[in-house]
């Protein structure tokens, strides 16, 4: 019986957990999930990340996207690269010492502010190439170095 | 030096012949009455050839490939190679050419002695009744041990070697080679020679077989290859520092059996068997040279003459051969729009386009005005005429300048080299007129030089005095002396009445000139002059012009005006530049407010003065009909796609016609619909390789009477003067480095250029 | 010892073995190099000029030919020209090719054909040894070690005060009269090492010694006299039957 009522206070906390049913409606709408768990952090840009180990393996820990990030809305537009570094390495169960009690060494190749990931987009990096050009086009003069 | 009456007929083996203008053009091998044709047989095949023929032209006449390196038909015959070795043997119960059995003649005894040895098929003349055996064990066995000993001294070098598979050594050797090797010795080496920008030079590759030599003093006529030292130390060169200077050069490339002299901007680039061969024809000078186009990955490779016995036999001038890098450098790939601030920008076409018939939207049909370029081809030239013609404007013009007055471009015969060059090799007397063909075109040099060389043409200049390659009568180079000639005052008028196939060839540079109507009036006259004192029969052509450009033929046949002097008098308000690069037109011609289309593939004069660039394909990236200067229809392959956006010519046009405010839209969307318009317009033009007659020289000339210009005091002098001249003259060839590279070395010499260690 | 034996024969078998792949066309001949390369007493500007005395020469010799083959004269007018400078610089060919009326490139292949052109500077005195067989047979290699010793040089080299130069040439045609030297157009035959060590001190001297055998023999005859046809030359009907 005991189980049944933790049941239902889950789910009735799992509705009631998001901020009324405005806030329950947009979890469900951007995060797919209503799970409500423990915050452990929130990094600099807004992202919160969630544990409760209750659930199975690979499912108990989870980040709630920012709304904007790095001059991006992204309220619907979400993308996995918005983790950046220090907590990739947590929300992955590489370790479980959570930025936030376990600063991060500083290390020079760390990004100061995180890049999203580009690629398929028109900043994707694309490596030179080592062939030469078949055709040299012409570049017409630039006006007045003629 | 080799033009000497008697050794030249000893070389020809047999009489020459005058035949028509169709008959064999090779010099050599000239026919003669059937009668007395001899009979021999080639491993038994009965053959019936002329007297004087060479047992290995015997054999070419059933089909039977003799192997050979120093041997080439357009050549003197050496027969120091050996390959051609070949067993010859008494036909039985025949009777010899003085009716004996070939026993028992006495006239004949002395050549028993060749029976049953191993001849050179190359030098030996045939007999009566000679059985040639090209594949008896003798034979074989006499192939077998010239090429092991040619391969002695060869380097096996094929992996790195330019020429592999390509190679007459490397094939030969397969076919008739031992199979096995007992050489232990030491093989020789040999200096490699610095002959200039375009000839890779690795001497030690040379098997002496000496077609280099005898191709530079008898078809380029520069002597400056020879053989120095002897025996195992002979080699080839040139014995001081000295460049191949010869605007033929690049042929020994190609006449070289094995890797010796290979193309130094081809090195180590691709190989044959990688390459895709396009049969296409060149448009870098106005003889359109047969030309075939290697391609590898939608990159031109090199470029090879292709045969054509009429118009260029087997050779092409170093430009045709050479300038193809220029096809990949400076090329127009994206059309280009200027800004506000006046400066192009790339765009997309349908930008360009829309810019296009924006401008047009407010200009009257007779304010547009259109200029063709030099290596147009003529299905863009009738879609920019009929294009412009439906806008009503009749303002179509070429770069270089045609005399107008008198018979003008009405009458065909008075723009066309009439008599063709393969013609020249049955005229005897050649009057060139202020014009350096050995420049400008090269091809149709090498034919007058062949035919003063064999048939003992003579030849004289009014012009700049020039080295053309072979000796010739210089009469001066100012206009009296042409006036004299005209009216039979010139001492020279006495020769030119005595021959009986004259030709006068005038040059296209000389009627640019502001008297261009006086000198060709002069020309006709002289010409007409020489015709009635040859008495030579009605199908033989006195007057001839020599064209500098491809596209000029065409652009006279469909209608185009030449010269851009009605533009400048009456300067438009939109101009459409069609490939026009000479710089006849400058902005400062045109008023301020005008807007410039250039259409072409390269970014050069034409292009800088732009106010939209639509990129269009160069030669080797179209088919497109090219007239060379005989009036010849011939047309060009795509060989590679156009680069980038550029696209092929007439369908820019035809896309320019349909954008809204032009609204012309031209009736054809294939190139069979353009080239059926085409044949409207001008039937000659889609008879490939045909020249279409031209005639009413008589009706020109008197309607050149007519022509009320005096002759100026100015010496005829031709552009091109020196090779340094040769290299770059169209914007393909001034976007090559090859060229650019050759002018260095013409002026600087050879040492100033540089090459990378590995060449 | 038996190893280090065996161990020689392996290494000189070995030795035969490795090919010198490559020679250089330059390596053999006593004609040097085919190429010109300039040097500074060799080269275009050297000066040449044929005498006026050679100017009429050069002349009489175009003259044996038909008109119109002027190039028939190359040999005997380079040879005119090496006789006057000693040797034949490459300003010599270039005159040669200008009177002839021919490319230069056409002297250039004649005059390094010809081993007896001679394209680099030359002594005043051209000593030639024949050491083809039947002069080395008559020990021509103790003349040419002879001249060696005498002047200092070595074969292809010239004396410092450019009197002799030394040169090791194939059969002269001498060879009854073995071993035989070519100084300039005299032949020196049956010569010993004293001849020719006399020879030489005499051209050093600056006279000629007369050329002909050093042996006594006039000529070519037999050096110890007859040895067949000794006796006097038989009479008419000598051998002839009795009765006829």
């Amino acid at each position: 019986m005991g189980e049944y009522v933790n049941l239902v206070r889950r789910a009735f906390g799992q509705i009631t957990g998001h901020g009324g049913i405005r806030g329950f409606l947009l979890q469900l709408f951007r995060a797919n999930d209503v799970k409500t768990g423990a915050l452990i952090g929130i990094d600099k840009y807004g992202n919160k990340y969630y544990e409760d180990n209750r659930y199975f393996f690979g499912r108990h820990r989870w980040v709630i996207y920012t709304t904007e990030m790095n001059g991006k809305r992204t309220v619907w537009d979400v993308d996995g690269s918005m983790v950046p570094a220090e907590w990739h390495r947590w929300l992955h169960c590489m370790t479980d010492d959570p930025p936030t009690t376990h600063p991060p060494e500083p290390k020079k190749f760390l990004a100061k502010v995180h890049q999203f990931n580009m690629s398929g987009t028109s900043g994707c990096y694309v490596p030179y190439s080592t062939t030469a050009k078949k055709i040299h086009e012409w570049v017409p003069p630039k006006v007045g170095q003629q | 030096m080799l033009r000497l009456p008697a050794v030249g007929r000893a070389l020809a083996g047999a009489a020459h012949s005058k035949g028509c203008l169709t008959a064999s053009s090779n010099v050599r091998t000239s026919v003669r009455a059937s009668s007395n044709l001899v009979e021999v047989f080639v491993d038994g095949k009965p053959v019936m050839v002329e007297p004087g023929t060479t047992v290995l032209q015997a054999c070419e006449k059933v089909g039977v490939q003799i192997p050979r390196f120093c041997y080439h038909e357009r050549l003197s015959v050496a027969g120091n190679c050996r390959m051609c070795l070949l067993e010859i043997e008494r036909a039985p119960k025949v009777m010899c050419s003085h009716n004996y059995s070939t026993l028992d003649c006495s006239s004949c005894r002395p050549w028993k002695g060749i029976f049953g040895h191993p001849v050179a098929a190359c030098a030996m003349p045939v007999m009566k009744g000679w059985n040639i055996l090209t594949n008896s064990e003798k034979t074989r066995k006499a192939r077998e041990g010239v090429m092991e000993f040619l391969l002695a001294n060869h380097p096996l070098d094929c992996p790195i070697c330019d020429q592999g598979g390509e190679c007459d050594l490397q094939d030969q050797s397969m076919m008739f080679g031992s199979d096995r090797s007992r050489f232990t010795e030491g093989k020789r080496a040999v200096e490699d020679k610095n002959i200039g920008p375009l000839i890779k030079t690795i001497m030690t590759r040379c098997i002496q077989c000496t077609r280099c030599v005898r191709f530079a003093s008898e078809i380029a006529g520069v002597e400056d290859l020879g053989t120095t030292g002897r025996g195992n130390s002979m080699q080839i060169g040139t014995y001081v520092e000295k460049m191949f200077m010869s605007e033929l050069s690049g042929n020994v490339i190609d006449v070289c059996p094995v890797g010796a002299l290979t193309s130094k901007p081809y090195a180590f680039t691709s190989r044959p068997w990688e390459t895709r061969k396009t049969e296409s024809i060149d448009v870098l000078d106005a003889v359109g040279s047969n030309i075939v186009v290697s391609t590898r990955g939608g990159e031109v490779m090199r470029i090879l003459p292709r045969l054509n016995e009429d118009v260029n036999e087997e050779w092409i001038s170093d430009k045709t051969r050479f300038a193809y890098d220029g096809l990949k450098r400076q090329r127009l790939t994206q059309p280009m729009v200027k800004d506000a601030s006046g400066q192009l920008v790339p765009t997309n076409w349908e930008d360009a386009l829309m810019r296009i018939a924006a401008m047009l939207q407010g200009v009257k049909g007779s304010e547009i005005a259109a200029i063709a370029g030099g290596m147009v081809d003529a299905e863009s030239l009738i879609a920019l005429k009929d294009m412009l013609n439906k806008l009503d404007s009749e303002a179509l013009c070429t770069e270089e300048l045609f005399p107008m007055a008198g018979a003008g471009t009405d009458l065909r015969s008075n723009y066309l080299l009439n008599t063709r060059i393969a013609g020249i090799e049955e005229c005897d007397l050649l009057l060139l007129i202020g014009t350096n063909p050995r420049y400008e075109a090269p091809l149709f040099n090498a034919r007058v030089r062949k035919s003063w060389l064999h048939n003992e043409l003579q030849v004289a200049l009014v012009g700049h005095d020039v080295d053309l390659s072979y000796s010739y009568n210089h009469l001066g180079d100012s206009t009296q002396v042409l006036k004299d000639l005209a009216t039979g005052k010139h001492p020279y008028c006495q020769v030119l009445a005595q021959a009986k196939r004259p030709v006068v060839v005038v040059g296209s540079s000389c009627l640019q000139r502001a008297d261009g109507a006086a000198i060709l009036s002069a020309v006709s006259t002289i010409a007409q002059n020489a015709r009635v004192s040859s008495g030579v029969e009605e199908g033989w052509k006195v007057l001839n012009v020599l064209h500098r450009v491809a596209s000029q033929v065409a652009a006279l046949d469909v209608g185009y005006k030449p010269g851009v002097e009605a533009i400048r008098k009456n300067p438009p308000k939109m101009l459409f530049l069609l490939g026009a690069d000479a710089g006849c037109i400058t902005r400062a011609d045109l008023p301020k407010d005008s807007f410039i289309i250039y259409q072409g593939h390269h970014g050069d004069v034409g292009a800088l003065m732009a106010d939209v660039i639509l990129p269009g394909a160069a030669y080797t990236e179209k088919n497109g009909t090219y007239v060379n200067t005989e009036g010849r229809a011939q047309q060009t392959r795509v060989a590679v796609t156009p680069p980038g956006m550029a696209r092929e010519d007439w369908k820019i046009i035809r896309a320019v016609s349909e954008t809204p405010h032009v609204g012309v839209t031209l009736p054809y969307d294939t190139l069979e619909e353009v080239r059926d318009r085409l044949a409207e317009v001008a039937p000659n033009l889609v008879r490939y390789d045909d020249v279409e007659e031209a005639n009413y020289f008589k009706q020109a000339n008197e309607l050149s009477q007519a022509v009320n210009q005096s002759l100026l005091a100015d010496p005829l002098v031709p552009p091109q003067l020196s090779v340094k001249d040769f290299y770059m003259t169209d914007p393909i060839s001034r976007a090559s480095q090859t060229m650019a590279k050759c002018v260095k070395a013409v002026t600087e010499g050879a040492e100033a250029v540089e090459e990378p260690a590995i060449c | 010892m038996y190893l280090s034996s065996a161990l020689r024969a392996a290494a000189s078998h070995a030795g035969r073995q490795v090919r010198s792949l490559y020679q250089s066309a330059a390596r053999p001949g006593a004609g040097g190099i085919f190429l010109h390369r300039d040097t500074a007493d060799n080269n275009p500007d050297t000066p040449f000029e044929f005498t006026l005395e050679n100017m009429k020469r050069v002349e009489a010799i175009i003259n044996n030919y038909p008109k119109g083959h002027k190039q028939a004269a190359t040999i005997p007018v380079l040879d005119l020209a090496q006789r006057q400078h000693g040797w034949l610089p490459i300003s010599a060919m270039n005159k040669v090719a200008e009177i002839l009326e021919i490319p230069p490139m056409r002297v250039y292949e004649v005059a390094t054909f010809y081993t007896m052109f001679n394209r680099q500077p030359m002594g005043k005195y051209h000593v030639q040894v024949c050491t083809t067989t039947p002069c080395m047979l008559c020990d021509s290699d103790s003349i040419l070690q002879a001249i060696q010793n005498k002047l200092g040089i070595k074969v292809g080299e010239t004396t410092p005060d450019k009197l002799f130069t030394l040169a090791e040439v194939e059969c002269l045609g001498a060879c009854v009269n073995a071993p035989m030297v070519q100084i300039n157009d005299n032949y020196y035959e049956d010569l010993k090492p004293s001849d020719i060590e006399h020879i030489l001190d005499e051209l050093k001297a600056g006279r000629v010694p007369p050329p002909g055998p050093r042996s006594g023999r006039f000529s070519c005859e037999p050096e110890g006299g007859l040895t067949s046809l000794t006796e006097p030359p038989p009479g008419p009907g000598f051998g002839v039957r009795a009765d006829l």
